[in-house]
């Protein structure tokens, strides 16, 4: 079977604007998590938070003449995208642009646009939309973007499944790759989600933190909503080592499962069964993981359910690994939640630094595993796995490997 | 019992399709068999009926009773009455 590597890696979110901007903030134990700035959120209750990307300017990434085509959710991806492929030192002509697939996860779409153009709708009463507003709103837009801005001609799509878009997208391009459709792809995740629609909606939900997110402590009161991308570039090991690519990680499995169930509430069953299929197709025994990057929310559900599906594949082992949810610092990212965690993962497998879990005060009965509370640890990383479980039952679970 | 409770009552019972009276005053959604989106969409059928906003710490689903809801339902309606 080929072997898959991360040769490229970029990212944008509440943390930074660039990959090793995000990646510093995480080692730090920054949060990006603050009282909501994007609109007036009088009609939410309380005073909601978020964490949401600061003193963008998308003219510094984006060229004048692409940019009325981009909603924030393109915008973030091409910035992401970009980043990853001059990392990875590629250029896409001829039968490499054929021979490289572009996969992007998403949760949502072009929201901005879209609250912009029902407001105008059905508060201004005026049916003058702008022309741009279809391509700016598709789901779609942000791979169609990073394709023609890097000439990039091989299968192309948005991978749509809730929290767990992006790792369900890495899936399918690991896949692609594996076939022999592609030697390439760029692929990742992005959201762009903070508009007061889709806000409102997620309020409703009553699953949002009034205060801040502390997954796996006691007081857990729920999840901060977060916006970005971050986008990555697989290559064959045998490809990315005849061009002499510096390899940042190796991709080493997947493992997707649906829990067949509730909606909302969340699986341990579902989630075992993902993270077990990711550790087959890694061809890897449990002990072989070091860390795992949790999806762990916040919420008083998922945590616990996540910490059951960890002791369930793990057995004793679970006691012996780092386990960590990110979302306290980049907020939870949705359709890129996964896409972002994986900085954190290629961090820890390179620097040998597991990034804390923020805001933790005191231990849930139910939350029993070492969480890394608060302060960053300095560990060796063999190999990690990034979880994420989205609404509906979807779970997605990425294994990646230390470069060798 | 308080017409807010009956009323809070009927919600309970057409949303769960349970009957009314399997409904006690102390009885949690939990104990009513009412979970996930349902207790949350219980909630939000109580406050489209009163016409108020029950704040997230009055919304308890895992010990919250059928009591305690009736009475945040009373005093957000006093607090809607005196505003008035």
């Amino acid at each position: 079977m080929r072997r898959i590597v991360i040769t490229g890696m970029g990212g944008i979110c509440a943390l930074g604007h660039n990959a090793s901007d995000i990646w510093q903030a995480m080692t730090e134990g920054r949060s990006g998590i603050a009282p909501l700035q994007h609109f007036d959120s009088s009609l939410m209750r309380g005073s909601p938070v978020g964490a949401e990307i600061a003193d963008f300017e998308p003219l510094a990434f984006i060229d004048e003449a692409r940019l009325p085509f981009l909603d924030p959710l393109a915008q973030y991806a091409l910035v992401a995208a970009n980043e990853a492929i001059q990392q990875a030192g590629l250029e896409f002509r001829n039968e490499r642009a054929a021979r490289t697939a572009v996969v992007v996860g998403t949760g949502s779409a072009g929201e901005e646009t879209r609250d912009g153009l029902y407001r105008k709708l059905y508060a201004e009463k005026s049916g003058r939309f702008h022309p741009l507003g279809i391509v700016r709103i598709m789901s779609s837009a942000p791979c169609s973007q990073i394709s023609m801005a890097h000439g990039i001609t091989g299968p192309t799509f948005t991978v749509a499944s809730a929290c767990a878009s992006s790792n369900h997208a890495f899936a399918q391009a690991a896949m692609m790759i594996r076939a022999g459709l592609v030697d390439t792809a760029v692929v990742g995740g992005t959201e762009a989600c903070i508009t007061p629609g889709v806000m409102q909606a997620w309020e409703a939900m009553r699953v949002l933190a009034p205060d801040t997110c502390r997954p796996f402590s006691s007081g857990r009161r729920g999840l901060v909503i977060g916006e970005g991308a971050a986008m990555f570039v697989l290559e064959t090991l045998e490809g990315a080592q005849a061009r002499g690519a510096t390899i940042l990680a190796e991709l080493a499995g997947v493992g997707m499962s649906a829990d067949a169930g509730d909606i909302a509430a969340p699986s341990d069953v579902g989630a075992a069964a993902a993270i077990q299929a990711a550790l087959n197709d890694a061809g890897m025994q449990p002990a072989e993981i070091d860390y795992i990057n949790a999806h762990g929310t916040g919420t008083v559900a998922n945590d616990s359910t996540e910490t059951r599906a960890i002791h369930n594949v793990f057995g004793e082992h679970a006691h012996r690994l780092a386990v960590t949810s990110t979302k306290p610092m980049h907020g939870h990212a949705i359709g890129a939640a996964g896409a972002l965690e994986m900085i954190a993962v290629i961090g820890a497998l390179r620097h040998g630094i597991v990034p804390p879990t923020l805001n933790y005060v005191a231990p849930d009965p139910a939350c029993d595993l070492d969480y890394v509370p608060n302060e960053a640890r300095a560990m060796t990383v063999r190999a990690a796995l990034s979880n994420s479980f989205a609404f509906g039952g979807l779970n997605a679970v990425v294994a990646v490997r230390k470069a060798s | 019992m308080s017409n807010v409770q009956q009323e809070v009552s009927e919600i309970i019972s057409k949303q769960a399709k349970i009957d009314i009276s399997t409904i006690k005053v102390e009885s949690t959604l939990k104990d009513l068999g009412i979970a996930s989106l349902d207790a949350i969409e219980v909630i939000f059928d109580i406050e489209e009926h009163f016409n108020i906003t029950l704040p997230n710490e009055d919304v308890n689903f895992e010990s919250g009773t059928v009591g305690d809801l009736t009475a945040a339902v009373e005093r957000l309606l006093a607090q809607k009455s005196a505003d008035s």
